[in-house]
């Protein structure tokens, strides 16, 4: 089977001319569909550089990054856009859902922006919120919602665009035990019935826990890569 | 329609910044709307005036007459003619005039004059001269080689009603006349050079002295309609090319010549107001995208490509602008609608500046419906430009660095 992100000897410096930091040092990761992976590591050891490098953010110093065989790394500014908007789903730390739409219009911006037609978008949207059990919450505005509940919503809108896969940056770290529970099930749920291929880059035992690859960065390179089969099965969503 | 409805929802997240955005639109339009308004209300005024108490809509001569006003050149065909306007139906009145170019002598001095002999019934419907009469009766019937003459003539010459005064011309086989025409009423329009070069006198009497018999110098038609002049000019020229023809645009080509100017004028001032206010629209909506730098650069991170975070700002600036647009048409059209009805008088500021000009120093501002497209290009214009510095803004952040912010 193809990889879905095949990445190669990617290295990435900031402040090269100065006191340069290595973030990311010849990492080669392969990620296959359907997987359920975290990438951990210390602060500073390079996950979340690693995410934006493969969710196309950033750009590596070396190396390729091949997602379902279309070098990332070589595609000019305004192509890259478009191929994050129908290839790669984010869910950031902090949520980053728009404050003056409601959790509905969130979820149908990036369905305007792929221009799929309204019937489609109403009908995807009902079933994303019925996915993350945020039916009666639809047309709540982002501060009215709960952390955990923005955070599902924020799942909603990276499914949205029917993605290859879905990089996810700390995505527990805001919420708390009952919401990152939640938020993990629905997740791992995707996951199973969609075969929705998952990265989160983490510290969270409770991701890490349901994970089924574990990726161990240290100073930017993989000190480990750990297949898992003995992981919790997600519980019902609500 | 998402983008739309958050670039309105973003206007409204810092509802004071915003307001007073609004706000200052608002007055822009107000100041630049009651300016034009002011504008069309002299030159309406002015083109009234010009129409109806100066040259009237069309005027017809001797093609060679106004060359040097030299008395022989009457208008041919003059019955034809006649005939012709009584039958047309545009035609609301005609005067026939004629005309000698001379001087006034007084006591106290002389001035150069055009005389202008006038059937007073006639010419109290074209250009309405019993009612600029100031002081004195008017013509009587019963008495002859009476003179209407203007203020400033008066004035200058020492004259009031009753008084003589002595009028030289030439006439028609160019014999130098002088005859004493005795003070019947002063007029005054608001067109003070003419009130000293134009003295009335009644044609029956100057026709004597022109040896003209009938004849007559000048038509001067009113027309029903103040539109379609040049048509009728055109036709009455086809039908009689013998005679000039003249609109009052052609007659009065400084009004036309104002009236054009006055447009663009109006414009370039409007275009200098909302350029000043462009400078607030622009700190605003920076503002508004330095705020909002993670946001934008999350959008970017999901795959709103730049040319749409380009769109959305742009909306966003001309939804801001256009917001204002609304509350300063309608308090200018309150302010212009009063000043309308009960009419602004400039006089204790440059007044007799105006009247010199022949314009009325009370003026009655009308409010530019027709200009309301060309304004709100400029005011849409003017968002535009003031929107592209913080879009370019917007559309050169990085998503990695933005959402770091």
């Amino acid at each position: 089977m193809k990889p879905v992100i095949d990445a190669h000897n990617i290295k990435k410096v900031y402040n090269p001319d100065t006191i340069p930091v290595v973030a990311v040092n010849n990492v080669h990761l392969h990620v296959e569909k359907g997987e359920f992976t975290a990438l951990v590591g210390p602060s500073g050891s390079g996950k979340t550089t690693l995410l934006n490098l493969i969710g196309g953010l950033d750009k590596p110093d070396t190396g390729n990054i091949l997602i379902n065989d279309v070098d990332i790394t070589k595609l000019p500014p305004n192509q890259l856009i478009d191929f994050r908007l129908h290839n790669i789903g984010f869910v950031f730390q902090s949520f980053n859902l728009i404050p003056v739409l409601s959790a509905r219009e969130n979820v149908e911006l990036i369905m305007e922006l792929q221009h799929s037609s309204k019937k489609e978008i109403d009908q995807r949207v009902v079933n994303l919120f019925r996915q993350i059990g945020l039916e009666e919450k639809m047309n709540t505005r982002p501060a009215q919602l709960s952390g955990g509940q923005q955070q599902r919503v924020a799942v909603a809108r990276a499914l949205a665009s029917k993605p290859k896969f879905i990089l996810a940056d700390e995505p527990t770290a805001n919420l708390d035990s009952k919401s990152a529970s939640n938020l993990l099930d629905i997740m791992a749920k995707l996951n199973q019935e969609e075969n929705m291929t998952f990265i989160f880059s983490t510290h969270d035992q409770r991701v890490i826990e349901r994970a089924r690859r574990i990726i161990t960065l240290v100073d930017g390179q993989i000190f480990s890569d750990t297949a898992r089969v003995d992981v919790n099965i997600p519980h019902e969503v609500g | 329609m998402v983008i739309i409805i958050m670039a309105w929802r973003n206007i409204w997240r810092n509802k004071v910044r915003s307001l007073i955005i609004i706000g200052s639109v608002a007055l822009g339009l107000i100041a630049g709307l009651f300016v034009l308004s002011l504008y069309k209300g002299i030159m309406k005024d002015r083109v009234n005036v010009v129409i109806r108490q100066e040259v009237a809509h069309i005027q017809v001569h001797h093609p060679l007459f106004k060359e040097d006003y030299d008395p022989q050149y009457v208008i041919t065909d003059k019955e034809k003619v006649r005939e012709f306007l009584v039958e047309m139906d545009e035609v609301a009145e005609f005067a026939t005039r004629s005309i000698g170019q001379g001087m006034v002598a007084t006591g106290t001095g002389s001035s150069g004059i055009q005389i202008v002999g006038v059937d007073p019934e006639k010419e109290n419907i074209v250009s309405q001269l019993n009612s600029k009469l100031i002081e004195g009766s008017g013509f009587d019937a019963a008495k002859k080689n009476q003179a209407l003459i203007g203020k400033k003539l008066a004035d200058k010459m020492h004259l009031k009603p009753g008084s003589k005064a002595i009028l030289t011309f030439t006439d028609r086989e160019s014999n130098i006349v002088s005859a004493a025409f005795r003070v019947a009423g002063i007029y005054q329009t608001d067109n003070a050079p003419l009130d000293e070069r134009i003295v009335f006198v009644r044609r029956s009497d100057l026709n004597i002295l022109l040896t003209v018999e009938d004849d007559f110098h000048e038509i001067a038609i009113l027309l029903k309609d103040d539109e379609g002049v040049e048509g009728f000019g055109t036709a009455m020229q086809s039908a009689f090319p013998d005679v000039k023809i003249e609109t009052w645009q052609e007659l009065s080509p400084e009004t036309k010549l104002m009236i054009d100017t006055t447009d663009q004028y109006s414009y370039i001032f409007i275009t200098i107001i909302m350029f000043a206010l462009s400078f607030g629209i622009i700190n605003a909506m920076l503002m508004a995208v330095l705020e909002r730098s993670r946001e934008i650069g999350m959008l970017l991170a999901l795959g709103m490509n730049r040319p749409r975070v380009f769109t959305m700002i742009l909306t966003e600036t001309i939804l801001l602008t256009l917001s204002g647009t609304p509350l300063g048409i309608l308090i200018s059209w309150i302010i212009v609608t009063f000043y309308r009805n009960h009419g602004l008088d400039i006089a204790t500021f440059g007044g007799e500046a105006m009247s010199s000009f022949g314009f009325s120093t009370v003026i009655y501002p009308e409010f530019p419906w027709e200009k309301m497209v060309t304004e709100m290009l400029i005011v849409v214009s003017a968002a535009f430009i003031a929107s592209l510095i913080p879009a370019l803004k917007a559309i050169k952040l990085q998503p990695v660095e933005a959402l770091q912010k």
